[in-house]
């Protein structure tokens, strides 16, 4: 039985303390956080960028939009990644609590797909019959009324509420209730707490329904085909269709920081807006810029 | 010269154990006065109607929406994980305990003994993964639930990780009870489950509830492998298999991402203070439990 000896414990506590392993001297690091539908992203972006510029370590984690936001606001992380618009009162509080102005830049575009299991006969519905499924107040919650080939209560699976994703969906796909409010989830979903959870989880439950980014699509499960209204067309998640905006579940993807930037910081956010950097942005499935 | 070292010694030790007895008082009331303080400020503008008597659970609402602090399904999802699992641990962590320590020879002891104590030390995480990986395809393929993680699946992993704690506490409460009780009830012509039921169970009533509360605790505060094996979903069960979301699964997914300092963040201290509470409330209860067992021996 060895007991951890109080020397290590105490260096353990300074290295927390300290916040980082003390750095290599002339090695500057850039902490990146946020969306967990941008963490592959990021950490495609911190590999690469070691090799282009060996002299700058990024450090790149998820956590949910809110959490890098959340970073952001109480200065823990140099760069926030958000799948969503930064909130006029997390811009306040970073000018607030910071003194500094929040500088936005864009850096792709998702789509978000509707994905059942494999063997689900469905293959599309309209928003109207997504937001009824989702909303609070919604009226379907049983396969045979979306489909006579299949029965059972619809199990939900969904993100948790610290994910960009959970917002985003929410407010397109319940939308405004008839008292002019946004309408809430219906309680009883799944929130998970990663996007590739949700698909694991869709793919191992016939009567599962979720949603998640279409850059985690796997052979496993399907997706659906999304119609802006009842009676349009349905079209299923594409690229061109999230650029364009065809499909109706796509939004846009934003890197976050404050203040004038470092030299560094700024090398680097021009370096994820060049092809190379959009590349990466590509590779995981979502739209780049150009 | 040396006696006096020792003395000096003797009074190290015992201001040691001193402040070792009262450190667990300090960290107590710390603790308990952090949870106050870091959850006072919302405590106005909680509606407490709401909080125990709704589901809503809605801190970060959709535009345009006031958030809600409905704690109801949290609550009932923390009581039914726990009663599921001491269900499935207590029978079966007192059977084993009284197996280990009456029935199984030396050499089966020594083994059992230092199994369970290794199986009491897996983390929580990694039960969290045996639910989500192993007991819940097995209990959605037994029971037809459309989801493997569920309030069956969260409390057979609570009680599997919650057993082992009151096996080896039970055990050590067993073998405390003098062998002179052992061998006076034999004499008298008492079966061996007669000699079980009617006398250790009795003697070590202490112990073996001390080894029930233990486990409890346990399972009440369990957070990764809740958060991993419920489904994570705000509602109040209705059946064995529905998916659920405990007091510590919420705390534990939202707190990294609630802004510190505002409503939500607060709102989850809340919950802290009710989960401390209740294990407050468990703990009192037995030990008043104990006293009522004790003073009615006497008489």
């Amino acid at each position: 039985m060895g007991l951890a000896k109080p020397q290590h414990i105490a260096l353990l506590f300074a290295a927390v303390l300290a916040g980082c392993p003390p750095g290599r001297p002339g090695k500057h690091t850039l902490s990146i956080k946020g969306s967990d539908t941008l963490v592959q992203v990021a950490t495609g972006w911190a590999e690469r960028y070691a090799v282009v510029e060996p002299r700058v370590a990024v450090d790149a984690s998820g956590g949910g939009s809110g959490v890098g936001l959340a970073g952001l606001i109480e200065g823990t992380v140099d760069v926030a990644t958000s799948s969503r618009e930064i909130k006029p009162r997390e811009r306040e509080a970073i000018r607030q609590g910071r003194g500094l102005e929040v500088h936005e830049l864009f850096v792709g575009s998702d789509a978000l797909a509707i994905f059942v299991h494999r063997d689900n006969p469905l293959t599309a519905l309209s928003l109207f019959q997504l937001g009824e499924l989702w909303a609070e107040d919604g009226t379907l919650t049983d396969w045979s009324q979306l489909t006579p080939a299949l029965r059972g209560k619809v199990v939900l699976i969904g993100r948790q509420n610290s994910s960009g994703t959970y917002d985003y969906f929410r407010e397109v796909v319940c939308g405004v209730g008839a008292d002019g409010h946004g309408r809430e989830f219906r309680g009883g979903v799944s929130e998970l707490s990663g996007s590739s959870e949700v698909l694991e989880k869709i793919a191992g439950a016939p009567l599962a329904l979720g949603y998640s980014g279409m850059g985690y699509r796997t052979d496993r499960v399907k997706w659906l085909g999304v119609s802006g209204k009842p009676g349009e067309a349905a079209v299923l998640p594409s690229a061109e269709g999230a650029r364009t905006g065809d499909y109706p579940i796509a939004r846009k993807l934003y890197v976050y920081t404050a203040g004038e930037p470092t030299p560094q910081l700024r090398a680097f956010l021009a370096w994820v807006s060049s092809d190379e950097g959009q590349e990466i942005v590509a590779r995981e499935g979502y739209v780049p810029v150009r | 010269m040396n006696l006096s070292r020792a003395r000096i010694g003797e009074r190290l030790i015992e201001a040691f154990i001193f402040l070792s007895g009262w450190s667990a008082i300090f960290g107590m009331a710390a603790i308990t006065l952090f949870l106050l303080r870091e959850a006072a400020p919302v405590v106005p503008r909680i509606d407490w109607h709401e909080f125990f008597t709704s589901t809503r659970w809605i801190p970060a609402p959709a535009r345009g929406n006031e958030p809600h602090y409905g704690a109801l399904a949290l609550i009932v999802g923390t009581l039914t994980t726990t009663l599921v699992a001491m269900l499935v641990a207590v029978p079966t962590g007192l059977a084993a305990a009284v197996y280990i320590s009456e029935f199984a020879g030396r050499r089966a002891r020594e083994f059992f003994k230092v199994t369970i104590e290794l199986l009491a030390a897996v983390p929580s995480v990694v039960w969290g993964f045996i639910g989500l990986m192993l007991v819940g395809p097995v209990v959605s393929e037994v029971t037809g639930a459309p989801l493997g993680t569920n309030l069956l699946t969260g409390g057979l992993v609570l009680g599997l990780m919650s057993a082992p704690v009151i096996v080896s506490i039970a055990e050590d409460a067993l073998r405390a009870v003098p062998d002179s009780y052992r061998e006076a009830a034999l004499a008298l012509g008492a079966s061996r489950w007669e000699l079980v039921h009617r006398v250790l169970f009795p003697a070590a009533r202490n112990g073996l509830l001390a080894a029930c509360l233990l486990g409890l605790g346990r399972a009440v505060g369990e957070t990764m492998a809740v958060l991993l094996a419920t489904g994570h979903a705000n509602q109040i069960p209705h059946s064995l298999v529905d998916p659920v979301r405990t007091l510590t699964a919420a705390i534990a997914a939202e707190l990294g991402e609630a802004p510190r300092g505002g409503d939500h963040y607060r709102a989850l201290f809340v919950l802290g203070v009710v989960l401390l509470v209740f294990t407050f409330a468990l703990n009192l209860a037995a030990e008043l439990v104990v006293k009522g067992v004790r003073r009615r021996g006497r008489s």
